[in-house]
């Protein structure tokens, strides 16, 4: 039976290529993500192990504030500590270290590096040092409150050169600086794509973080100490008080590399799932080019029956054939997927992230994955296709080739049904307060209850779709109406994949649409200002708090506030409070509310949601102990209660409450009120004058800001978007696939067409035509069962604040539309192919 | 170019076709002329390998020839272009195979307009009645091929090439695939077509039976004409098929 397999395989290289076609693209993404993930991480791995190649020890505060999202905030050191440490026998040289947010501006005016989602934007300390990230590469370090260096991707981006008059922004506000000098970190230009400007120490602590407070101090030893002596030297030698903790090079190198790790594993988990939802998608299209090869080899098969061949061998011929193709696909599929690896760098590259050239990782785990997976994937996907050739009866061999078997079992019908009823009972049930666990298995229901069914209704649906084809295309429209419809299974299988695809698609599509229109509804209520300024940066810099007191003494605002955010501890628990400043809130920014005034909220209060107040059963005048990153410890009373939670969260307190601490405060949006009377116009350019002098932020309308805000879920919804496309494309080409088998398989039908008076374009129509019509059948199935798994996610989420569900209409619209395009792109081989059909052949061969 | 005066509805004047090169030369049709008169139905017999297909294929532009030139209703077949050459089968030319003579997805009546509606021509209605009432297939026109008996399905193939009122009609042994009783009523409505409503039909078999229905038969052999019969009937057939050695 090998041998018969094996002449079959390649007495046909064409189709073996087609059914290959899609195992190689899912083993593809599966390898080339994995591959592109491993490769990042070495990347980094390397680089953290070159910047503290020459470290021997490191210096900082043991006191760290974890809060949601895995943020972390640590403490700051006195710098006095340097000196202490500089003292300690085996210490040959030390540099106090400053990590903090500084924006390099363009001279054009333009902060350098993306806002918000790009590589973090760095002000630090360059200096001398045996252990230096720094080296210089052009001029000097900086020296003095008015010189900068500048890392060399920023220098050049920015075209800046020696001597330079550079602006750069920090919380304390922008300043400018000379460039004295240009640093290369280890072997690359700048890490990472981050920017980096590098002062002296005074200036940095000044400019950067508060004056006397340092982020962390870098030994270089003598050499006179192992790194862990050296360690605990430094350990001793500096007093308990100021809590502080000394690694070893090779602890805080591999800290680093972890905490990178986890960071993109998240990223490498996200590019998984999506190339593993592509390959389940993909399997639906092995599926159906199994079946529809089975189909066609009926006559083969049954004269393999009739000389005598057992069900089991010709069921074993095509589970061979399907190892076969498993291999070579997921063999081609791996290569493939690091050229794909290699096209995400050189994608990230272009994006100007300057990765060092740490060359591909191909891990062996990878490897085995793709080939192993591949291979199961396509076994299992044949297996139904390979029971069912074997059953074919030797008569069949003597009988004209009857095209699939399309009766469709009433089993399927029952069966479909059960699992969607099972489907509806169960998210039914949760609405009705059963555990949630019991939305995903509905889902998974619903499904599985669909693609059940789809052979049952692919024919009716069909039809329907295929109405106005048959009005505007004549009998060509007609003919594609029922060639769509005259093999539903096929029809259905090859729709399924367009359909999962759709129906995530729609299901990610609504949900944004949701949160859209929530974030839309609070931020009309809350903000009653005319302008906003907005930054993207999160957690990591934002807009300098004195930008706010700048425009609230302009002579056209009535009132301009900042809200800013503050990361504590609150019953050990990390918590964000809102800071807000409560002489200017009134009026522009509004939290509802409900008892106490703006007034109340001095540095010895707190404001507090009403939910909070319900559940802890809190009133006004209870207390609150906040323990700060600075360690500091406050006691604060609660004078006032509010309602609008959507962007204050459960604390509200006052700015002022950390004006003279090391605690790093941002405000992360300005909110402005011009005075009655004052043009919009004339105002805006004022404001936009002094929001350039800050470089931060963007002045943005009442309308233009809440859009932004509403609009800024859609970057995520871009990069799902983007990873749902590999399905996409999976799910074409298993349109291709299908068409280009049923155009071979219809070879005498288009033959007598032709023959007849049909032109080569009518046929192209024709072939087109069906292609559309399939795949809309996937779109609109896939469109109502996304509308609803949309819902269903609405609904989970209803706890986390969701409470308003938007069908995303234009969504829809857009992808009925993308679904059209994507027909009638995936037939244009086939089409052509379809008039290349040998005439004469077509109509003699009896 | 088209003549009315023409009385053929069909001429092939020195048509060769040549298969492979030199050594392996095999000439399918060699120097071949012949006329198709209008209103007339003619059968070409020869036996197997005897170029009688080619021939056909050749006239109704379904094969190209290798020298020679082919006219249909007064149109020069080889200047034509793909796309004329289709407008020119859809429009002029009727065709009734042996066998997979139907689109399976069409109803019988869509089967029958076929060409005119592929040529967006809604043709004459009172013709296509008169058609599908000469073949008897009133009853039928909402089924679908495979529901239809295999006569039934040349009937609807015999109509499809008359719906269009075309120039002329090739029919590729009609009857091949039916038994004799089906063939024989086939064939008189091929015969009633051509007597009742005035058409040209031009038809390839092997069977005497079934070329005694032609008014004329032209036989072939070895890719050359070998004679030519007026007036059939089987037995003259016969006769003239062991004169040509056969």
């Amino acid at each position: 039976m090998w041998r018969i397999a094996l002449k079959g395989i390649l007495g046909r290289k064409a189709r073996l290529v087609l059914t290959s076609l899609a195992v190689i693209l899912g083993t593809a993404f599966l390898s080339g993500t994995a591959v592109f993930s491993a490769t990042l991480n070495q990347t980094f791995d390397n680089l953290f192990s070159d910047v503290f190649r020459n470290v021997d020890s490191y210096v900082r505060s043991t006191q760290v504030i974890e809060a949601d999202f895995g943020q972390q905030e640590r403490q700051r050191i006195p710098v006095e500590l340097v000196d202490t440490v500089k003292q300690v026998s085996g210490v040959a040289d030390v540099q106090a270290d400053i990590q903090a947010f500084a924006r390099i501006i363009g001279k054009d005016g333009k902060p350098l590096g993306t806002e918000g989602n790009g590589p973090p934007t760095f002000g630090s300390v360059g200096q001398e040092f045996k252990g230096a990230l720094w080296s210089i590469s052009q001029g000097r370090f900086a020296a003095g409150p008015t010189e900068v260096v500048l890392d060399e991707a920023s220098a050049k981006a920015g075209k800046f050169v020696l001597n330079d008059t550079v602006k750069v922004v920090a919380q304390s506000g922008s300043r400018e600086f000379t460039l004295v000098g240009i640093a290369s970190y280890g072997d690359v230009r700048s890490p990472g794509g981050a920017t980096f400007a590098l002062f002296d120490l005074a200036t940095a602590q000044e400019f950067l973080a508060k004056p006397g407070f340092i982020d962390d101090i870098l030994v270089s030893g003598d050499g006179s100490l192992s790194d862990t002596e050296l360690a605990m030297a430094i350990n001793q030698a500096i007093p308990g008080t100021y809590k502080t903790e000394t690694l070893t090079g090779a602890q805080i190198t591999k800290e680093t590399q972890d905490e990178i790790g986890t960071a993109l594993s998240f990223f490498g988990i996200l590019l998984s799932v999506f190339s593993y939802i592509a390959l389940g998608v993909g399997s639906f299209v092995i599926y159906n080019v199994f079946s529809i090869s089975a189909a066609q080899r009926q006559r083969e098969n049954a004269l393999l029956r009739a000389i005598g061949a057992s069900k089991k061998q010709v069921t074993r011929a095509m589970l061979i054939e399907s190892v076969v193709v498993g291999l070579f696909g997921s063999t081609v599929g791996l290569i493939a997927g690091i050229g794909l690896s290699k096209a995400l760098s050189a994608l990230l590259k272009a994006a100007s992230i300057d990765l060092p050239s740490g060359g591909l990782v191909v891990p062996r785990s990878a490897i085995i994955n793709t080939i192993v997976i591949g291979l199961i994937v396509t076994v299992a996907s044949a297996w139904l296709p390979a029971r069912r050739a074997g059953k074919v009866p030797p008569l069949a061999a003597m009988r004209e080739t009857a095209i699939e078997y399309v009766a469709l079992s009433r089993r399927r019908t029952i069966f479909g049904l059960v699992l969607i009823a099972l489907g509806v009972v169960s998210i039914v049930s949760v609405t009705n307060g059963a555990s949630k666990t019991l939305l995903g298995f509905g889902i998974l229901f619903f499904f599985s209850g669909t693609i059940t069914l789809g052979p049952v209704i692919a024919r009716p649906v069909a039809l329907l779709l295929g109405k106005p084809a048959e009005k505007f295309r004549g009998v060509t429209g007609t003919m594609a109406r029922q060639n769509s419809a005259r093999n539903p299974k096929r029809t259905s299988r090859t729709a399924a994949p367009v359909l999962i695809g759709v129906a995530l698609v729609t299901a990610v599509a609504a949900l944004a649409a949701s949160i859209s229109s929530q974030i839309d509804g609070v931020f009309t209520q809350q903000f009653k200002g005319d302008y906003a300024i907005n930054t993207t940066a999160r957690g990591f810099g934002g807009l300098s708090p004195s930008l706010a007191d700048d425009i609230n003494v302009m002579p056209q605002v009535q009132r301009a506030t900042g809200i800013g955010r503050l990361t504590v501890k609150i019953d050990d628990k990390g918590q964000f409070l809102t800071t807000i400043n409560p002489a200017t809130v009134e009026g522009v920014f509004d939290i509802g509310l409900i008892s106490g005034s703006y007034a109340d909220l001095t540095t010895e209060t707190i404001f507090v949601s009403e939910k909070y107040a319900n559940n802890h059963d809190t009133k006004l005048g209870d207390i609150i102990q906040v323990t700060f990153a600075d360690a500091q410890v406050k006691t604060l009373k609660i004078a006032g209660i509010y309602t609008y939670d959507e962007i204050a969260g459960k604390y509200t307190v006052s700015r002022d409450l950390i004006k003279d601490s090391s605690v790093i405060s941002f405000d992360l949006g300005v909110f402005i009120k011009l005075k009655p009377g004052v043009s919009n116009e004339s105002a805006r350019s004022e404001l936009q004058a002094a929001v350039d002098k800050y470089g931060q932020g963007t002045l943005l309308s009442k309308r233009e800001y809440i859009d932004s805000q509403s609009g800024s879920i859609n970057q995520l919804l871009g990069l799902i978007y983007g990873l749902l496309f590999l399905s996409v494309i999976i799910a074409v080409v298993g349109i291709i696939i299908t068409l280009l088998l049923s155009v071979f398989e219809r070879q005498r039908e288009i033959g007598l067409l032709r023959a007849v008076g049909m032109t080569k374009s009518q046929v192209r129509t024709t072939v087109r035509w069906e292609s559309v019509i399939t795949s809309l059948i996937g779109a609109v199935v896939g469109i109502v069962l996304g509308v609803g798994l949309g819902w269903v996610i609405v609904y989970a989420l209803r706890d986390q604040g969701l409470s308003s569900f938007s069908v995303p209409i234009g969504s829809t619209v857009s992808i009925l539309m993308m679904s059209f395009i994507i027909g009638v792109l995936a037939a244009v081989y086939p089409a052509w192919r379809a008039t290349r059909v040998n005439l004469l052949a077509a109509i003699t061969t009896a | 170019m088209n003549n009315p005066s023409d009385s053929a509805a069909a001429r092939a004047t020195n048509v060769s076709k040549i298969y492979g090169h030199d050594d392996s030369e095999v000439r399918a049709l060699d120097n071949v002329s012949v006329e198709f008169e209008k209103g007339k139905f003619t059968a070409i017999m020869g036996p197997s390998g005897s170029g009688k297909s080619t021939l056909m294929h050749c006239m109704a532009g379904l094969d190209e020839m290798t020298f020679g030139s082919v006219t249909i209703d007064g149109i020069d077949v080889a200047s034509l272009k793909d796309k004329d050459l289709t407008k020119l089968r859809r429009d002029k030319i009727g065709f009734v195979f042996q066998a997979f003579n139907l689109v399976p997805t069409l109803t019988a009546d869509e089967n029958i307009r076929l060409p005119l509606l592929l040529g967006n021509n809604k043709g004459n209605e009172e013709w296509i009645q008169k058609v599908i009432n000469t073949v008897h297939l009133q009853d039928r026109l909402s089924h679908r091929p495979s529901e239809l008996s295999g006569g039934q399905q040349q009937r609807v193939a015999v109509a499809r090439a008359l719906a269009s009122e075309p120039a002329i009609i090739f029919a590729d042994e009609p009857t091949g695939n039916l038994d004799s009783t089906t063939g024989n009523e086939i064939l008189t409505f091929m015969r009633k077509a051509v007597d009742e409503l005035e058409q040209t039909i031009v038809m390839v078999t092997h069977d005497p039976v079934s070329a005694s229905y032609a008014d004329r038969i032209v036989f072939l052999k070895d890719g050359k004409i070998a004679g030519e019969l007026l007036e059939p009937t089987p037995e003259l057939v016969l006769d003239y098929m062991k004169q040509l050695g056969h």
